[in-house]
């Protein structure tokens, strides 16, 4: 709980790590600041963090491979000598996606279920995906992999019977203490956990969803990358996206 | 074939740290479409936001023995980086401009279609476009004003005629209610 001494300088570190505090207010802050005050300091960072994700309300941008190309010349610069080759240029993820996600269906609807043969009843998931492959209901969404994890991709099938299964394939396991989270996103209402993938050592994983009825209907399905036990609401970068086709 | 695990991106600063190029090259993909599309919001001209993404993974190279996971994650510190650049460029932009002639209502360009292309767009409306549109409109804007335009409260509130104190408010209830919504309650 905050001391309510405390409050007026807190009012104050909201605007502040917003980076909107200015006149006097900024520089009475500043100078409260420079007192190592540990409350403000972890308030504000605190809230920097949640601020954070606002621009991950825009569409992460590819830059031209040039910059990265100029970025790395000043650095071979700076140190008067080339590291290591220079890396291949690569292709841009959409094409890149375009290419192989039609190749890649079965294979990752096959992987995705052999994951699964290996930590649940073989009988039931192998009958739950025959059953939705073989549902004329079942609707397909394809996954892309965005932020850390673009070569990532994935499909989500689901029925109306209210099954459902996501597949994935490239998504590399997390760091230590990171989970994959599956999520529904719809812009009427906060985003719906709907459960974690632990993809194994060759980024093949998947979750069966028995029920979808609590997580649709969706604008969006997203996967994002959590510290592990954060199932309130996402906070971490995307790893895979739907784009309605 | 097995793929490569993903590299905590606080081990990869540390190798950065260490003069890592490979490390260096691994954390400019992972986030430089992050950074590049908050720049092109923020700069709105494709050659600007690139010269900043280029100027701010150089400062990553630079000073990358400076961070402290006590400090934030690294995704934090870097769009710090980003955002402080980016206001200074629009600051001085807006110096620049004023010295010669008074510019239209920049309210009229700040939508991020300038930016972004409509292809996808609704891709763009992701997690946190879920809780800003949970935002009342008048919270939603400030916000928008201070983090992506680089507005002081006191230029938000003269550029919505609002009372500096009305602003204020609809700062730290938009930022209480984002903080609610992305479950980091305050302490």
């Amino acid at each position: 709980m905050m001391s309510t001494e405390h409050a007026h300088w807190l009012e104050r570190g909201d605007i502040y790590a917003l980076g909107a505090l200015d006149g006097v207010e900024l520089k009475d802050f500043q100078a409260h600041l420079a007192t190592e005050c540990s409350i403000c300091k972890a308030y504000i960072q605190e809230t920097r963090e949640t601020l954070n994700l606002l621009h991950r309300s825009l569409r992460p941008t590819t830059p031209s491979p040039e910059v990265k190309e100029r970025v790395l010349e000043h650095i071979d610069g700076e140190n008067g000598v080339s590291l290591t080759v220079a890396q291949p240029k690569k292709s841009r993820r959409w094409q890149r996606i375009t290419g192989t996600i039609a190749a890649g269906i079965v294979g990752v609807m096959l992987a995705g279920a052999y994951y699964h043969f290996r930590y649940e009843p073989r009988h039931t998931v192998y009958s739950a995906v025959v059953n939705l492959l073989r549902d004329p209901s079942t609707r397909d969404l394809q996954l892309y992999g965005a932020g850390p994890t673009p070569a990532a991709k994935g499909r989500f099938l689901w029925n109306d019977s209210g099954e459902g299964h996501v597949f994935v394939t490239n998504l590399p396991p997390p760091p230590e203490g990171k989970m994959y989270a599956v999520w529904t996103i719809a812009q009427s209402s906060a985003p719906r956990y709907v459960g974690t993938i632990k993809p194994d050592v060759k980024g093949q994983g998947g979750l069966h969803i028995n029920s979808t009825r609590s997580v649709l209907p969706m604008d969006t399905f997203a996967v994002t990358l959590e510290n592990e036990d954060t199932t309130a609401a996402p906070a971490g970068p995307m790893v895979l996206v739907s784009k309605q086709s | 074939m097995p793929v490569e695990p993903l590299v905590d991106p606080v081990t990869l600063i540390q190798r950065i740290a260490a003069q890592n190029r490979d490390a260096f090259s691994q954390f400019y993909d992972r986030y430089s479409p992050i950074v590049y599309s908050l720049a092109l919001r923020m700069l709105r001209a494709q050659s600007d936001a690139e010269d900043l993404l280029q100027e701010i993974f150089l400062q990553v190279w630079r000073q990358a023995t400076v961070y402290s996971a006590e400090r934030g994650s690294p995704e934090a510190w870097l769009i710090n980086i980003a955002r402080s650049r980016a206001i200074d460029k629009l600051r001085s932009i807006r110096r620049r401009e004023r010295s010669f002639v008074l510019t239209d209502d920049p309210a009229a360009a700040e939508s991020p279609d300038n930016v972004e292309t409509s292809a996808g767009e609704s891709e763009s409306k992701l997690v946190m476009n879920s809780a800003l549109a949970n935002l009342p409109e008048a919270q939603r804007r400030v916000l928008e004003l201070a983090y992506f335009d680089g507005l002081s409260q006191s230029e938000i509130a003269a550029r919505l005629a609002e009372p500096l104190g009305t602003v204020k408010t609809r700062m730290r209830a938009g930022i209480q209610r984002l903080r609610g919504m992305l479950g980091t309650q305050a302490a």
